[in-house]
């Protein structure tokens, strides 16, 4: 019975890791702020959940967990507000704001016409 | 992590050395990226992303060392990293809007 919990666990905190690997990989090859933000939410929301629940499953039913479950919790709170924050500070402070756009100067692999 | 069989006890161990080591090969590759950042915004997302791992991190020494404890301050952990993001980013743009006070006062 412990070998199933264990078994379970570990898979939870695995997907969780390799979440955050391709986090990683994502924010070195993208190359504006703005972009590096999508990836970086990802490992702040799904990445610290599955591995919290992976840890939760190898705890059993305890007070721990219910700590635990609070910190997942406290992020998922959190998280959104500070990325709001951080893009409003992007948007300000940004001089050249206009080669980003996807405007009628620099279209983007012919998608619109005229 | 305290279950009554031997065997499992000693394979628990060494699976959470093997994602500790995981997740700091990682902090450290977040910390290359807030050195190369060109921007402030990117130093401050890879500094959250390094919050994010030290997170996970404790939790996972909270149950390979059998205390308790130590999920206390993963929450306090939470909390002060998104302070710190928060101050950090007003702070920026007050600099910015009193720099274009003063350009603008010298024109």
């Amino acid at each position: 019975m412990e070998w199933i919990r264990f078994a379970v666990g570990a898979v939870f905190l695995l997907i969780g890791i390799s979440i955050f690997a391709i986090e990683l990989i994502g924010v070195y090859k993208l190359n504006y702020v703005l972009d590096r933000m999508h990836a970086a939410a990802m490992g702040d929301t799904l990445g610290i959940s599955a591995s919290l629940i992976g840890l939760m499953i190898m705890n059993g039913v305890n007070f721990l967990t219910l700590k635990i479950f609070l910190v997942v919790l406290f992020l998922w709170i959190s998280s959104p507000v500070s990325a709001h924050l951080l893009s409003l500070l992007e948007v300000t402070t940004n001089e050249d704001k206009e080669s980003h756009y996807d405007s009628d100067e620099n279209e983007s692999a012919g998608r619109h016409e005229e | 992590m305290n279950t009554g069989i031997v065997l499992l006890d000693t394979v628990y161990d060494w699976f959470f050395l093997g994602v500790l080591i995981v997740l700091a090969v990682f902090l450290l590759l977040c910390l290359i990226r807030a050195i190369i950042g060109p921007k402030i915004a990117d130093r401050l997302v890879a500094v959250n992303m390094v919050g994010t791992m030290v997170m996970v991190m404790v939790a996972v020494l909270a149950l390979k060392m059998n205390e308790g404890y130590l999920v206390d301050i993963c929450l306090i952990y939470a909390m002060i990293s998104f302070l710190a993001v928060i101050i950090l980013t007003k702070i920026y743009l007050g600099v910015y809007k009193e720099k274009k006070m003063r350009e603008e006062e010298s024109q």
